[in-house]
């Protein structure tokens, strides 16, 4: 039996397959959109289409933008002979909230995973051998997730680029600041200890 | 001196049981009754809250009961440190949970450690009869239990695994890809290097408890060795330069692995041999001899689990002693008031004699269980 008339239906079902919205928010959400005023909706779904069309590419890093060139690349007070490699748009806002780095970014889109046929050729590492063929880079970061993938794509990266002469550095793993030890899993723990450094 | 660990013990939607709660005051404890009422479901269920897995099947929806969506394991459990609680929630169509205390667990990983135990069933024959893949279990199993960070690197290496795979077959249809084939072997060779290294630690201590143990059960008429054959051929050695004999090995095999698209070599390749006076157990020990490996290796988990962590663990015995002539019967329970043990039985003529302080008797009959504490010997 058809609780719902076609029109909430169908809203409902394009909510629900959208990424965290399950079947009870879907027909939360649709029921105020209908209790919405029209002029509201209209503004929602214009910065839907807004944004879908407006944000692309940063023809230099390929993080998001709406220009051809983002800001952090077109910036002048910014450090580009550092690159900061992340497998996505957020790792970068996630980097920038921390407000202390200088450098530059690349986003690769992605990891390298076998297991998905995703190959180095299907993410963004052509774009970054380009960026380096200038010589202006000095260091790059690779600043993956910690994860099979996250790692093989760091080494993957490693392994191509130390043979260019540029200094190529992964960031650390272990113990969250301001956290507990005695809260640290035994994994995290020990990877902690392996990187520990002397003071 | 008691030595209770296991207090409580209740199951919702297990197996054959609607509801099922035990209460544990003794340090033998006996379930008995015909086949097919649910005995072996009961130490099923304890083994399960201390690895996080059943010895019985790999898909947890064959444990919950027929026709419900979700199950209940809960333990209570008693040391010396404290009592915790451990609750391992079985769904049809998510992923079990496990809860410590009523703190959901990130990671099943974090089980590990808190209630050990070693599983005697007659199945464990296996061990010496069937191929090297259940022998590679029983080490990953005990590893598991007492090295959380054995567990980790066990699921990092087979996800690596299942991506180097993946990977070889892939090379097939495009050549270029095999430029990332050495991400993959260093990665195997990071996570497999420890494992080895673990491994050859382990079989090495078992070994030295096991002779012992081995010796006094045949009337020192028989010496058991045994030796860990890893496919990577590595002397004694750190673990980086194991790692390196690793890649090695992977690297000079490309070729074959590329042509069968997978990989040859490899911690999931290893064996043990078990030899009685130097003669392989599997391909030339008699019916008598294996059983007794058998038991004897199971002791040596005991004495192992003990001197690793410094508690004995359970000792789940499922229809164990009716394979076991009287002389290994009574090897098997001097255990009894050293460890927790719980027994599964048919026949109740087979009640051990042993001195204990105390002991619970439990008739089991189409999934719930009597209390006969007053049931004669």
């Amino acid at each position: 039996m058809n609780y719902y008339i076609e029109p909430i239906a169908r809203l409902m079902n394009e909510l629900s397959r959208l990424p965290g919205i399950g079947g009870k928010t879907a027909q939360r959400l649709a029921f105020h959109i209908i209790d919405m005023p029209r002029d509201r909706v209209l503004d929602l779904t214009k910065a839907i289409i807004k944004a879908k069309e407006e944000v692309k590419y940063c023809k230099v890093c390929c993080n998001m933008t709406d220009r051809d060139v983002c800001a952090v690349c077109s910036s002048h007070s910014r450090d580009h002979s550092l690159i900061c490699v992340v497998k996505d748009p957020r790792d970068v806002i996630a980097m920038e909230k921390m407000r202390d780095y200088n450098g530059v970014y690349h986003v690769l889109h992605g990891n390298i995973s076998p297991m998905e046929g995703i190959g180095p050729d299907d993410i963004r590492i052509k774009e970054l051998l380009h960026r380096l063929g200038s010589g202006e880079v000095k260091e790059v970061i690779l600043a993956t997730n910690p994860d099979v993938e996250g790692e093989a794509t760091a080494i993957y990266l490693a392994r191509l680029l130390k043979p260019m002469g540029i200094r190529v550095t992964r960031i650390a793993h272990g113990i969250p600041v301001g956290g507990d030890l005695e809260y640290a899993d035994e994994v995290t723990l020990s990877k902690a200890l392996e990187g520990r450094r002397e003071i | 001196m008691l030595v209770l660990q296991l207090r409580e013990l209740s199951l919702k939607n297990y197996r054959n049981y609607d509801n099922l709660e035990l209460y544990f005051h003794s340090d033998l404890i006996l379930f008995i009754g015909p086949n097919a009422q649910g005995k072996t479901n009961i130490l099923e269920s304890v083994f399960l809250s201390c690895t996080g897995r059943s010895h019985r099947t790999p898909r947890d929806r064959e444990l919950i009961k027929l026709g419900e969506e979700e199950a209940l394991i809960r333990t209570r459990v008693e040391k010396e440190l404290g009592s915790s609680e451990i609750s391992i929630l079985l769904n049809m169509r998510d992923k079990k949970k496990v809860l410590i205390n009523k703190t959901p667990a990130a990671r099943l990983g974090e089980l590990m450690g808190h209630l050990n135990s070693v599983l005697f069933s007659p199945d464990d024959l296996k061990l010496v009869r069937d191929g090297p893949a259940e022998r590679r279990r029983f080490m990953d199993m005990e590893l598991s239990q007492i090295r959380p960070r054995y567990f980790y690197y066990l699921q990092q290496y087979n996800r690596i695994l299942t991506h180097r795979n993946n990977l070889l077959k892939e090379i097939q249809g495009k050549p270029s890809l095999a430029s990332t084939l050495p991400v993959w072997d260093y990665q195997l060779a990071e996570a497999g290097s420890y494992i080895i290294q673990q491994r050859q630690l382990f079989s090495q201590s078992l070994q030295n408890i096991a002779r012992e143990i081995h010796s006094r059960i045949t009337n020192h008429s028989e010496a058991l060795t045994m030796e860990y054959k890893s496919s990577i051929p590595f002397e004694e050695g750190s673990l980086q330069e194991i790692q390196e004999q690793f890649i090695r090995e992977l690297e000079t095999r490309h070729k074959d692995d590329i042509a069968r698209g997978s990989t040859g070599r490899g911690c999931h390749r290893d064996d043990i041999h078990f030899k009685i006076n130097g003669i392989d157990v599997r391909l030339f020990g008699s019916q008598g001899q294996k059983r007794t490996t058998v038991l004897s290796l199971k002791l040596s988990e005991l004495e192992f689990m003990y001197k690793e962590t410094g508690e004995y663990p359970l000792l789940l015995l499922d229809d164990a002693l009716s394979e076991l002539d009287r002389d290994r019967q009574k090897m098997l329970l001097e255990y009894i008031g050293k460890v927790q043990t719980f027994i599964a039985l048919t026949d109740p003529t087979q009640i051990p004699d042993v001195q204990t302080s105390s002991r619970q008797v439990f008739r089991i009959q189409s999934g719930a269980a009597y209390p006969e504490e007053s049931l004669s010997f």
